[in-house]
């Protein structure tokens, strides 16, 4: 069985470089690596649309003042597959973005890693309205 | 049940009927009990891409190219003339046609919706299955799927809209919902909101012409529905073919070179 | 997350093998499937497929000419893949910003095909792709060093592909980025998500909508000829027609700007497809890339496409293309910043 499983360490290294990880544009163009972010924010506007989606949060700075913030997603299609839809996330829920900035320093980001409070991975743990 | 009453009303009915018949009707014959078929390569020949109403010629965008590129004029296809616009949503009209060679979403190369691809100056293609109907347009590569079951509803709006189709005799009737607000319905600003509920009939009237009509409505935009009506021309004889119209290349410099200068 | 309506062991039992193979017992008698037909006698290729797979496109090197796993080597690969390539992991590097976002995003499937290939590619017999010709090997660097010598002066960024590339010129940026080709649509080549066909056939014509970007080829099959020679479209010009119940499309007429795995092709590309429904309902997909002045042999891939339960949605690019505009302004600042235009 282990002698089986040896080759597929080296095939495994020549699948992931010949992924197709390019169905979308050059991320690397449009975010920033050297300027990670992390957002708390509450969700303002939603755009399920293509190639990306947007999501729209204000986020309260410590000082009171109110940033509004554009998050990018990925394809609507996928969200309309997992049976979800333009309602599925409601206005008023708060989420988390750990992302990267936007490279023309913009109030934009990825939504590299998007989570609610609870931890759940938004859109797999569900979106429930404010309490 | 007798009496000449009875009869003269029976032949103003006839003769009513008989009017219509040739007004409106297809005079196909089409084989009883058979589905109509609609496969094939169709095109506007009216200038309603134009300018959906009735108007004069005018001139174009590009005064240096002459008689090259032209507002033609046209009869108009909107039955009873006007569309019916409510007050503020004409002066969003007139906005409109202000900027139309700016605005016009045509003009970006985007998807036009419905009904307005069906009356652009280029060919599209209807691919009848046998429960999905595809159409194909050239511009754009816009595409639209017309459902014959109730797929359900659509999960966002889109450029084109979501299609569900039945027969009635030998019209296909086909119900659109779900578009943006995004498009225009010709080049002359002429608009509508997200709130389009569009109603189309297709009826052959003989093997190579499909008689078409939309019934538009919009609450947001205009005081009640309208109706466009128009012939679609089959493309016959060998070569007919949709060819590759990608026009994303022809708007990038009109859409970005502004961009972050 | 979308599963096909048809068991991968029933699948695996009428597929196994490179040849359109005569049906086993499906697992389930009361599932007997017939050939659908149109009123012209042809099979009835329409329908929703998907070719998503996490099958190889290329055979690792180490398995040699050995061309389907067995049960449990197909199971010890897939779990590795999976791990590997979970989206949800984060590395501090440019691929994590090249990882874009959280795993449902993506939609590359989690199975391998049902035959369990261990490619895509079967032609050659090691299942890679044939080495380029010496003179579009030069050529392809040149470009590559034409692009270095580029980036040496503001205005590029890291592309997907890892490495600078000029980003200030909608013209300059990659066929995707435009939004003009998000996949090689010919041949049908599975991507990161959404990777669906919707056919639809009629006397003579098969329509096949690639999701991606809303991409319809529309095949004649009715014994038209193809466009002149000095025609050329980004997606050739494909010509129909049926031996026995095999539809075979030749397309022609390239322009020879191409994306992805395809983009070592040039305008003298020749692709040639065959598809046949197969029991239980699966399409036989094959395809031959033939390119003599590109790759030294042609190359050919075998996908069954599995029937989805859903449906195609809307994928409109252009009209949403923000990130176009967001990578250009950008690229300009990076110019304008040091002292350019």
């Amino acid at each position: 069985m282990h002698r089986a499983l040896l080759p597929f360490a080296f095939a495994l290294a020549a699948l992931v470089a010949a992924l197709p990880a390019a169905a979308h544009h050059s991320f690397a163009a449009e975010f920033d690596l050297n300027q990670p972010i992390k957002l708390r924010g509450v969700v303002t506007k939603v755009e399920f649309m293509n190639p990306h989606s947007w999501i729209h949060i204000n986020v309260k700075k410590d000082d009171g003042t109110v940033e509004e913030w554009a998050v990018e997603g990925g394809t609507a299609n996928t969200l309309f597959r997992m049976g979800l839809n333009k309602n599925s996330l409601s206005v008023g829920t708060e989420i988390i973005v750990d992302g990267y900035r936007a490279r023309d320093g913009a109030m934009r980001a990825n939504g590299r890693d998007v989570t609610l409070p609870n931890g759940n991975k938004l859109f797999l743990g569900g979106s429930a309205p404010p309490q | 049940m007798t009496g000449g009453s009875f009869v003269s009303r029976r032949v103003s009915a006839i003769l009513a009927i008989g009017a219509s018949v040739l007004l409106a009707t297809p005079v196909f014959a089409q084989p009883k009990g058979k589905t109509p078929n609609f496969s094939g390569i169709w095109q506007a020949a009216n200038t309603a891409n134009w300018d959906l109403e009735a108007h004069a010629a005018e001139a174009g965008p590009k005064p240096e190219l002459g008689a090259l590129l032209v507002v033609p004029p046209g009869p108009g296809v909107v039955v009873g003339g006007q569309i019916p616009y409510l007050p503020a949503a004409l002066a969003q009209r007139k906005k409109n046609r202000e900027q139309r060679w700016t605005a016009d979403p045509e003009a970006r190369c985007y998807m036009p919706g419905v009904p307005r691809a069906n009356y652009l100056p280029y060919p599209f293609q209807i691919v009848q299955g046998t429960d999905k109907i595809m159409i194909s347009y050239e511009f754009a590569d816009a595409v639209r799927l017309i459902h014959m079951q109730d797929p359900g509803p659509a999960p966002a709006d889109s450029w084109m809209g979501w299609s569900v189709g039945h027969w009635e005799g030998n019209t296909l009737v086909v119900d659109v919902t779900a578009q943006n607000a995004d498009t225009w319905l010709d080049r002359s600003g002429n608009y509508h909101s997200d709130a389009l509920h569009v109603v189309e009939r297709y009826t052959l009237r003989s093997p190579d012409v499909l008689m078409y009509e939309a019934t538009i409505e919009d609450p947001q935009v205009f005081s009640k529905p309208w109706t466009i009506r128009m012939p679609l021309y089959r493309h016959v004889g060998e070569g007919a073919q949709l060819m590759e119209l990608k026009c994303i290349p022809f708007t990038e410099h009109f859409l970005y070179d502004h961009v972050g200068r | 997350m979308l599963r096909a309506t048809l068991s991968a062991t029933v699948i695996a039992l009428c597929v196994a093998g490179a040849a359109v193979a005569q049906p086993a017992a499906p697992a389930k008698p009361a599932e007997k499937w017939t050939m659908p037909r149109l009123a012209d006698g042809h099979p009835d290729l329409s329908g929703i497929w998907t070719n998503k797979t996490i099958t190889p496109f290329e055979r690792p090197p180490e398995l040699a000419n050995k061309e389907f796993f067995t049960a449990d080597e197909a199971k010890a690969f897939v779990k590795q893949t999976l791990e590997r390539s979970n989206m949800d992991k984060r590395s501090n590097d440019v691929s994590d910003v090249i990882g874009a976002y959280n795993a449902f995003w993506w939609d590359r499937g989690s199975t391998l095909l049902p035959n369990l290939r261990t490619s895509i590619v079967i032609e050659p017999k090691n299942g890679r792709i044939p080495p380029l010709t010496a003179a579009r090997s030069a050529a392809l660097a040149a470009q590559a060093q034409a692009v270095k010598a580029r980036c040496e002066k503001p205005g590029c960024a890291v592309s997907n592909a890892g490495i600078p590339a000029p980003a200030d010129e909608p013209q300059a940026l990659d066929l995707m980025t435009r939004c003009i080709s998000f996949g090689t649509v010919v041949p049908m080549l599975p991507s990161a998500y959404n990777n669906n066909y919707q056919i639809v056939q009629a006397d003579g014509v098969v329509a096949i909508n690639t999701e991606m970007v809303h991409q319809v080829r529309r095949i004649p099959t009715d014994g038209s000829a193809h466009l002149p020679q000095n025609v050329r479209q980004w997606f050739g010009d494909p010509r129909g027609h049926w031996e026995g119940d095999t539809l075979v499309v030749e397309s022609t007429n390239f322009k020879g700007e191409h994306f992805g795995r395809m983009a070592a092709a040039d305008e003298n590309l020749k692709v040639t497809e065959r598809f046949t429904l197969v029991p239980p309902g699966v399409l036989m997909y094959r395809f031959t890339v033939d390119d003599p002045t590109a790759w030294t042999a042609p190359w050919t891939g075998e996908i069954p496409l599995v029937p989805i339960d859903g449906m195609l949605y809307e994928y409109a690019c252009h009209e949403g293309n923000r990130g176009m505009e967001n990578i250009l302004r950008a690229a300009r600042q990076d110019i304008k910043k040091a002292g350019g235009k």
